[in-house]
């Protein structure tokens, strides 16, 4: 057995797969199924694909329902749920405030711009029945933003689990899966970027088993007077989240670990925190400050 | 109070395990696996075995049949153990005489085979950042016997960028001697450090200790003795090795780690070493381990070594004989360089390791010059290592 590793490109990023073989005959059928798997649910939820779901529904907005397939309802199953267990702070609709920010440039949007925008936001309006979706307003959209590249993750270890391989390691951009300890047991040892110097880590994480996603304030953002306004936005006033400068969970599916960091990130430094030690989840926080919270050791969390 | 604080915890992390559950199982209605959620070691434990030639030309043969074991039990206790024999046959008394004119050193013939078995076991328990450890070691041979304890405890600061390290150690020692049954002397030495670890970026890492120790008790080495004929004297004096009751050492070491993911690892050492014998030594080492193919890597690395004589040392006894006096090779000035090669061979949860390495230690090697009349020394070494982890 050895592990065989891959890079691809794919949601605008450079990923890896990492796979432990008999042969690389066997890693790179394998890895090959899990990169068409990323990309095909790249194309599936893209919302700058004009032939995506996505697109379709946010076309049809305010008009006739879109047929949608099971795989689609799931995942809008699993918004609604995120959606409900944050007290309506995770919405998949809240991507329409993007229309304002513009994080190129260095400005921060009136109330007379976000004002019509947050009425166009409410997944509780959304018309969803069993294989079909309605956005009942027109300039309504939904987003897959806050948990595709997430559940990509979960699908390629699937496939590569699938076809053969006993371990692996998929990482897209830094949300990843690890199926198992490295080989001689070791767990892998993850570095978590800083969220304000490029290129160097703020903290290391042991993991040997689990799926690890960060949140942070750091990927899109602008600074105006002084005050940093990041992409993550709450639906609630249009605005920046703050309190934290990342957050990085750990759990049994990327797409849990991945919806529990922006949950934290929306709730704040204080509901944050409690938020994730309610999950039983390990994380670590890197805070306004700069200050680093791990709660990743200790006992192994969750309750599944 | 403390109660109803208890019972708000318990009614909320109740509530949100309840939140997890729902996450989880909206998340597993899509094709997707959950995966054990483990942040820390995997319960890992390793057994291994090596052996070690050492072959200085016309001196000594070691070989050291070593095995080792770990196993962590639960997420928090490490226990490891070790034992070993060594096997060392040649000739090893020696005399230091100026009977052809110059100092020169005469191996005699009388030749020993000794054999010395050693075990050591140790302890670890976590407690979150903090790592304690206890240790026991004993070694026994012959004309030799020591019996060591040490703590140590490391700290790892919130992220795990930063490690400190801190342990103190105690050594108990009987010296004997073959050729002398009389001989039982005692040699107590306790030996601390401070280090810190620094992860310097994803992929370089830095790590510095100060290490020191203060021993006492008995250091001469009883099969060396210095033999110097004068001129105007009919008989020669005969002068037993004979050093300082006491030796206190300091030691800073300085490693650097740089890895390039998917070629290799660099690897470069400092260390600095003085001690109130008046030795003071610098051992520099760089190191490119290669991984060359999947399961194949090759660090070929270079060694240099020097240090400064020791105050009493001397190849002739003069007169009148000082208070304290060897003619030990290994308190003379010199320097010395060592290459070596290393292969790794990974097959699953098997690694296997072979080193081979080579030592040349002479006068000329030390900058400036070293004690003259060293005699240059050439060792080869070979090591072999399977290690087993499950």
């Amino acid at each position: 057995m050895t592990l065989y590793p891959f890079t691809f490109q794919a949601m605008a990023a450079t990923n890896e797969v990492q796979v432990h073989a008999a042969t690389p005959e066997a890693a790179r059928f394998a890895a090959a199924l899990a990169i068409e798997e990323v990309r095909r649910i790249e194309a599936k939820y893209s919302r700058y694909r004009p032939e995506s779901v996505v697109s379709r529904i946010n076309a049809a907005a305010g008009f006739d329902p879109v047929a949608i397939d099971a795989e689609t309802a799931q995942l809008l199953a699993y918004a609604n749920s995120c959606y409900e267990m944050s007290g309506g702070l995770f919405d998949a609709t809240s991507g329409v405030l993007r229309r304002a920010w513009d994080f190129k440039k260095p400005r921060v949007p009136t109330e007379r711009e976000l004002g019509p925008l947050r009425a166009r936001i409410g997944w509780a309006r959304v018309e969803r029945a069993e294989n079909t979706l309605r956005l009942p307003e027109a300039g309504m959209e939904i987003d897959f933003g806050g948990f595709g590249k997430e559940y990509a993750v979960d699908r390629a270890v699937a496939v590569l689990l699938e076809h053969g391989i006993e371990a692996a390691m998929v990482n897209l951009a830094g949300d990843l899966a690890i199926t198992g300890p490295q080989p001689g047991g070791a767990p892998w040892r993850v570095g978590v970027q800083h969220p304000r110097r490029a290129g160097t880590v703020v903290a290391t994480v042991d993991v040997s088993s689990g799926a690890l996603a960060t949140s942070g304030d750091y990927e899109r953002y602008v600074e105006v007077e002084g005050v940093r306004h990041c992409h993550v936005l709450d639906p609630r006033t249009g605005h920046s989240v703050r309190g934290f400068q990342s957050v990085t969970a750990i759990g049994p599916t990327c797409l849990v670990a991945g919806t529990a960091t922006t949950i934290a990130m929306l709730k704040g430094a204080g509901g944050g925190q409690e938020w994730l030690a309610g999950l039983g989840l390990p994380h670590l926080c890197v805070l306004e400050d700069g200050a680093v919270v791990d709660r990743t050791g200790g006992r192994p969390g969750g309750a599944c | 109070m403390a109660a109803t604080e208890g019972g708000e915890k318990e009614a909320q992390s109740d509530k949100n395990g309840a939140t997890l559950a729902t996450l989880m199982r909206a998340a597993l209605a899509l094709p997707v696996l959950a995966l054990p959620v483990r942040a820390q070691a995997a319960e890992v434990g390793e057994i291994g075995f090596a052996l070690l030639g050492y072959k200085e030309r016309g001196l000594m043969k070691i070989s050291e049949p070593l095995m080792w074991g770990k196993a962590q039990i639960g997420d928090n206790w490490t226990v490891s153990a070790s034992a070993l024999v060594d096997i060392v046959t040649g000739a090893s008394p020696e005399l230091v005489s100026n009977l052809s004119g110059s100092p020169m050193r005469t191996v005699t013939g009388a030749s020993i085979s000794d054999r010395r078995t050693a075990g050591d076991l140790k302890v670890t328990r976590r407690f979150g950042p903090l790592t304690l450890g206890a240790s026991r070691a004993v070694s026994n041979e012959e004309d030799y016997r020591s019996r060591a304890f040490g703590l140590d405890a490391t700290y790892e600061l919130e992220g795990k960028l930063t490690t400190f390290a801190a342990g103190y150690g105690k050594s108990n020692d009987r010296v004997g001697s073959a050729d002398n049954p009389d001989l039982d002397e005692r040699r107590d030495t306790k030996e601390y450090l401070l280090g810190i670890t620094q992860v310097l970026s994803p992929t370089a890492l830095v790590q510095s200790s100060l290490q020191w120790s203060r021993g006492k008790g008995y250091y001469n080495d009883p099969y060396k003795r210095t033999l110097t004929f004068y001129p105007d004297a009919e008989l020669p004096i005969l002068y037993d090795d004979t050093r300082p009751s006491g030796r206190d050492t300091l030691a800073w070491l300085t490693r650097f780690r740089h890895h390039d993911p998917g070629r290799g690892t660099l690897q470069a050492d400092y260390r600095y070493y003085h001690d109130d014998w008046g030795i003071s030594a610098h051992t520099l080492e760089v190191a490119y381990q290669w991984d060359f193919a999947e399961a194949w890597s090759v660090r070929p690395a270079l060694r240099y070594y020097t240090q400064s004589a020791a105050d009493f040392y001397g190849q002739v006894v003069p007169r009148p004989p000082p208070e304290t006096l060897s003619s030990d090779q290994r308190l003379a000035a010199f320097g010395g360089v060592s290459p070596s090669v290393r292969l790794t061979w990974r097959l699953d949860t098997i690694t296997v390791e072979g080193t081979a390495g080579y030592y040349y230690n002479a006068a000329n090697l030390r900058p400036g010059g070293g004690t003259e009349g060293f005699v240059p020394l050439r060792a080869y070494y070979g090591l072999v290592t399977i290690v087993k982890s499950f």
